[in-house]
């Protein structure tokens, strides 16, 4: 009898104790259930109490059920603290460990680049058009003024599919595509795939463009110096400045090379602009009148500016890429950069 | 083009000092100067040397051996030359020495002695044509000090890039006419006096045009008692100026007359003429000729030949014949001096893979009005050599080459192009001092007569560009212009390329970009059929490499060399995808079907092993989330997957491929790669990839979004779980119960597939949750459990199914 009497007040003591100790809610649950459970220690110790002496028997079941009540107020009372107090353990967590990875995938840095180009020039009011990649020699060259048999098809090196098929050297070959379908006012962006057989350093024989084409009555040369400096100034800075050069196209007239202030050394010359200070961006001009002719547009109403620029060229000096294979490669450790 | 400061200066006044403005300034017309060096750069390493002492070869008896101070130090020279004498002050070339003759010095034994250097003679040195003995300096010169310093050699050389419309700059005055607009100076032309006596040449030689489309004018002179020698040294000087070796005085004076006026010449051997006579057609089929390279060349009709009595003894404006050509032997020469049609010369050049001087020149245009002072010019220069005479008179055959009248310029159109405010006077003098002739016709109009060798000038757009050009274009003011506020709709496809792109990559895609063109062994490695549309591939008739050799009929190759690569480089674990075309090839000379296409690829691990989850391997239901994740982004709704006939997909693993269906529409298929393909393209880790045809899924998506009523009841569920044949497909289950019309069921998805213990054997257990919704009121169990037990019975009913025991 006096065993059992010792017995709930040990058990009394230690469940405080345990109490007491818990870190978290769980835990408090977990020891609720234990004392005080269906099969918990104080039930078995009420049902076990038949086997005391009668007299003994309410004394004792007094005592367990004051118990019994306390702990479980006691239990309550810890769940209540555990629950609105961060626990010990939650409060430690490592939180150096690594998150669990959400990885997003990146665009390539040509499509990012594309993307900056069309951004700008939709703003100035370009439409996106595209075009075939597999072009017929009239698109890419005749139309374009670059007949059969004319030193400036050395210009590009072509890839050819058969006498009248070729890969497009150039996105100029949707200028008349565009024509033949729109009457001015004509305000297009093509970018897109071109081709030429060429591999080094600074070629790949696919490369990306953008060409841009403005046609309308009074479009004018200075327009076409107007654009593209906004379009420089919105693509790399305020401060590059831009020099414009003769040049040949046989589909502009006048034509012109644009260059740039060097992004790398802002004009006093490093190994990237070959120690001139420039670099060559954008191809440019007024559209020739032959090429009007050749979509019936009237050469005495309208005149239109056209552009054409490369966009790996752009991305290798907006990102420092040195070597323009590096984009057709798709090394992920170079992608993932981007 | 090369040109050099020092031949420059024989046209205009040049000041040497301002190379550099004159070379940005010749860039910023049109005239592209690559690099400015100076042509005796390679005298770099030559210097002062004084001779110390001079003794005798041991080992032979001509040479010596000289102790020569060079300034910092005394070297060793061993020495042929017989002038040499002790004291003497000497051109020194050290090791590394490069000479214009093309020996580059190096340190060494001669006959067992050592030789540091060189006592170098004047021709040696590209300074004269004394080879006789070593070139003596002037006693007071510093040992040690540069050579070139000493004596104050420089000239500097550009390389010009130009355009194809300029062949005109394809000559020292041409360029020196640029130059001359530029410092508003005026151009001294070489003058022409020529003496020429004795035989007429109409007596001694004729010349016969067949083909005068091709050859629109023929001329030539001849000079004979011709003494074949090296041409005197201010005439090697010229051409060494400019890069060219001089060979012999004829060869050279035609070589330095291309380089001046930029009208190629020929010297004929007269005397290796048969019939001593000219005759310019078409080549016979068949016919060979030996160029003067000692190339063996067969001719085609369309080829034109310059033959004598006999037979061809050149290939028209390209290159001289073998059988012709100016030898040590040669005393009597003709000259020819002719105009012959660019695109006959272009086609020629590139059929035979020739390219010169010559036809660089003839194929972009020559000067029609220079062929007869360009003529006369060497003609001069020839009978200026020691005992030669100049026969007398020329001939001079032609047809009429086209000339275009004035070309009327209207001053406000070009202003207007140009976005300029220049007046008459303006333009008049600017056209003017490029040496076009210009008139005024009215108060807004100028007659313009461009010179005859700018044969790029046709149109009044052309002159307007001289105008720009000449005024500079960075003098024009940049201007905006006057567009109205419009904007077309940008296309459907191109819009969904670019969110295609952005919901990839949301997926933890990576974009790649891959060639358009593959190997042709792609087809085989693809497992391709023979009937396979993928087979009909797009030739490159000249490609760069077999890799490169054929235009892509499907992404998966360029995909799979990618992620080769990249596992190559220990990155094993990939998700990549890129959006482009493939290009199915149609009969002859019609344009391939292009079709955009996006494609992915998955290999190696879905998660690495970290602190929360154990690494484990992607499977086919990655690749398939993803292309269902994609879809339902886009709003196309219902997508099917079923599986794909083996026959249909040869390149993925059969039973482990889906075709993808929009109605009964394929737009795409899902799978994984076929073990065999993997090998072919040397991969060893399980890959799975998707395809789908962008512009099906484009013309699939709905244009508009209309937005629903959010759900104001609640919704039961209620799960099912039945035993079905192993290998149906769990999607008939789904389609059933939507097809039961029941319009309560929101939504249903299938949470559990269970294989073996309980369940007997070619049978699966398949769980799924249906959840009820009502717009209209809460709904009551017993009115879900009605509609729940119907539809377990038709699945049970309809699948030979069973229920779990
Ligand atoms: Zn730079």
């Amino acid at each position: 009898m006096e065993k059992v009497e010792k017995t709930i007040e040990q058990i009394y003591e230690e469940a405080f104790k345990e109490i007491k100790f818990a870190t978290d809610s769980e835990s408090i649950k977990a020891l609720s259930i234990r004392y005080l459970g269906r099969k918990g220690i104080i039930t078995n110790f009420l049902r076990n109490i038949s086997n005391l002496p009668p007299e003994k028997r309410p004394e004792v079941g007094k005592r367990v059920n004051e118990v019994k009540k306390s702990l479980d107020k006691a239990f309550k009372h810890a769940l209540k603290r555990l629950e609105t107090k961060p626990s010990q353990k939650d409060y430690r967590i490592d939180v150096s460990l690594p998150g669990r990875t959400i990885q997003q995938g990146s665009l390539h840095p040509i499509t990012q680049i594309t993307w900056q180009i069309c951004e700008i020039l939709e703003k100035i009011g370009f439409d996106i058009a595209e075009g075939p990649e597999v072009e017929t020699d009239h698109y890419n060259f005749e139309a374009l003024n670059i007949p059969k048999n004319h030193p400036a098809r050395d210009m590009q090196d072509t890839f050819y599919i058969s006498d009248n098929i070729v890969l497009r050297t150039h996105t100029s070959s949707i200028q008349v595509r565009i024509m033949e379908k729109l009457t001015p006012p004509v305000r297009v962006i093509a970018p897109g795939k071109v081709y030429r057989c060429d591999s080094d350093l600074t070629h790949t024989p696919m490369f990306h463009q953008v060409e841009g084409l403005m046609v309308d009555e009074g479009i004018s040369f200075g327009d076409l110096k107007g654009i593209l400096t906004t379009f420089i100034h919105h693509m790399f800075d305020e401060k590059t400045t831009l020099r414009f050069r003769p040049s040949f196209f046989p589909f502009t007239e006048p034509s012109a090379e644009v260059d740039i202030l060097c992004v790398m050394c802002r004009g006093k010359g490093c190994r990237v602009c070959s120690h001139t200070g420039w670099l060559e961006v954008i191809g440019a001009g007024m559209v020739h009148p032959a090429v009007f002719e050749n979509v019936g547009y009237d050469t005495t109403r309208y005149t239109g500016l056209a552009f054409g620029m490369g966009v790996e060229r752009i991305a290798m000096l907006k990102y420092g890429i040195d070597d323009i294979r590096k984009f057709f490669e798709n090394d992920s450790r170079f992608l993932r950069q981007f | 083009m090369k040109v050099s400061l020092s031949w420059l200066n024989d046209y205009i006044p040049i000041d040497k000092e301002s190379y550099s403005n004159i070379a940005d300034s010749l860039t910023m017309v049109g005239l592209e100067v690559d690099s400015v060096t100076d042509r005796y750069d390679y005298l770099d390493s030559v210097v002062v040397g004084r001779i110390l002492n001079i003794k005798t070869h041991p080992n032979a008896e001509k040479l010596k051996v000289c102790d020569v101070d060079i300034g910092s130090r005394v070297i060793r020279i061993v020495c042929g030359a017989p002038n040499i004498y002790e004291d003497m002050v000497a051109p020194t070339a050290l090791q590394g020495t490069r000479f214009p003759e093309g020996y580059v010095l190096k340190k060494g034994r001669i006959r067992n002695e050592l030789s540091e250097g060189m006592l170098c003679s004047e021709a040696e040195l590209g300074l004269g044509t004394d080879r006789s003995g070593v070139m003596i300096l002037d006693q007071k010169q510093l040992t040690g000090n540069k050579l070139a310093k000493t004596l104050e050699l420089s000239d500097m050389v550009f390389e010009i890039d130009l355009t194809p419309n300029r062949p005109d700059c394809l000559s020292i005055i041409g360029l020196a006419r640029e130059i001359a607009a530029l410092q508003q100076t005026t151009i001294k032309y070489p003058e022409t006096l020529l003496s020429d006596s004795g035989d007429k040449i109409s007596d001694l030689t004729s010349i016969t045009i067949k083909a005068p489309d091709l050859c629109p004018r023929y001329s030539a002179r001849l000079v004979f008692d011709i003494n074949i020698a090296p041409s005197p040294f201010w005439l090697q000087d010229r051409l060494m100026s400019v890069g060219l070796r001089p060979i012999n005085n004829i060869v050279d004076i035609t070589n330095f007359v291309l380089m001046e006026t930029g009208q190629p010449l020929h010297a004929f051997d007269f005397d290796r003429l048969s019939d001593h006579r000219i005759v310019v057609r078409q080549a016979k089929k068949g016919e060979t000729f030996i160029t003067l390279d000692k190339k063996k060349h067969l001719l085609t009709p369309d080829m034109l030949m310059i033959c004598d009595g006999e037979k061809p003894v050149a290939l028209a404006g390209i290159m001289g014949g073998h059988n012709s050509e100016v030898t040590e032997s040669t005393t009597r020469v003709l000259i020819e001096s002719a105009y012959f049609t660019p695109v006959g010369i272009r086609k020629t050049s590139k059929k035979l893979g020739i390219s010169s001087e010559s036809s660089h020149r003839f194929e972009r245009g020559v000067d029609p009005g220079g062929i007869i002072t360009a003529l006369n010019r060497a003609a001069q220069l020839m009978s200026e050599l020691d005992g030669s005479s100049l026969i007398k008179g020329i001939i001079d055959k032609y047809s009429k080459i086209n000339n275009t009248g004035p070309i009327t310029l209207n001053v406000e159109h070009t202003n207007r192009l140009l976005g300029i405010s220049f007046d008459q006077d303006k333009i008049e003098n600017l056209l003017k001092s490029i040496e076009f002739n210009v008139e005024k016709t009215g108060n807004d109009e100028l007659a313009v007569v461009p010179p005859s060798f700018r044969v790029d000038i046709a149109r009044p757009v052309d002159l307007m560009e001289e105008i720009a050009r000449l005024s500079g274009y960075n003098n024009i003011p940049s201007t905006y212009p006057l567009i109205p506020a419009e904007a077309r709709h940008p296309e459907k496809q191109l819009r969904l390329k670019n969110r295609v792109k952005r919901i990839m990559t949301g997926f933890g895609f990576t974009e790649t970009i891959n060639y358009s063109f593959i190997n042709k062994l792609s087809c085989d490695r693809l497992r391709l059929e023979s009937a396979d549309q993928k087979r009909n591939m797009v030739d490159i008739l000249n490609p760069l490499t077999e890799e490169q050799a054929v235009m892509r009929t499907s992404l998966i190759p360029g995909l799979l060399e990618t992620i080769r690569r990249n596992i190559a480089q220990q990155i094993k674990s990939l998700r990549l995808f890129e959006v482009g075309k493939s290009y199915i090839g149609r009969e002859k000379d019609n344009l391939p079907e292009e079709i955009e296409m996006l494609a992915g690829i998955l290999t190696g691990s879905r998660t690495n092993a970290s602190w929360y989850s154990k690494e484990s391997d992607c499977n086919f239901f990655d690749i398939k989330g993803a292309v269902e994740g994609l879809l339902n982004r886009v709003k196309i709704d219902p997508i099917k997957f079923t599986c794909m006939p083996d026959n249909l997909c040869t390149y993925t693993r059969p039973g482990h491929t889906a075709q993808i269906l929009q109605e009964k529409k394929l737009i795409g298929l899902a799978g994984e790669i076929h073990p065999q393909v993997l090998r072919n393209f040397d991969l060893k880790q399980a890959a799975f990839i998707f395809e789908l045809d962008l512009k099906a899924i484009s013309d699939l998506i709905p244009l508009t979004i209309r937005s629903k009523q959010i759900p104001k009841f609640p919704s039961i569920s209620r799960d099912i779980t039945i035993i079905i044949n192993k290998d149906l497909e769990s999607s008939k289950l789904s389609e059933t119960i939507r097809k039961s019309g029941e319009k309560l069921i929101e939504n249903l998805y299938l949470f559990d597939v269970f294989e073996g213990n309980t369940i007997p054997q070619n049978k699966k257990s398949i769980s799924m949750r249906i959840t009820y919704r009502s717009k209209h009121k809460t709904l009551e169990d017993d009115e879900v459990n009605y509609i729940h037990k119907n539809i377990t019975d038709r699945l049970l009913k309809e699948f030979d199914a069973l229920l779990p025991a």
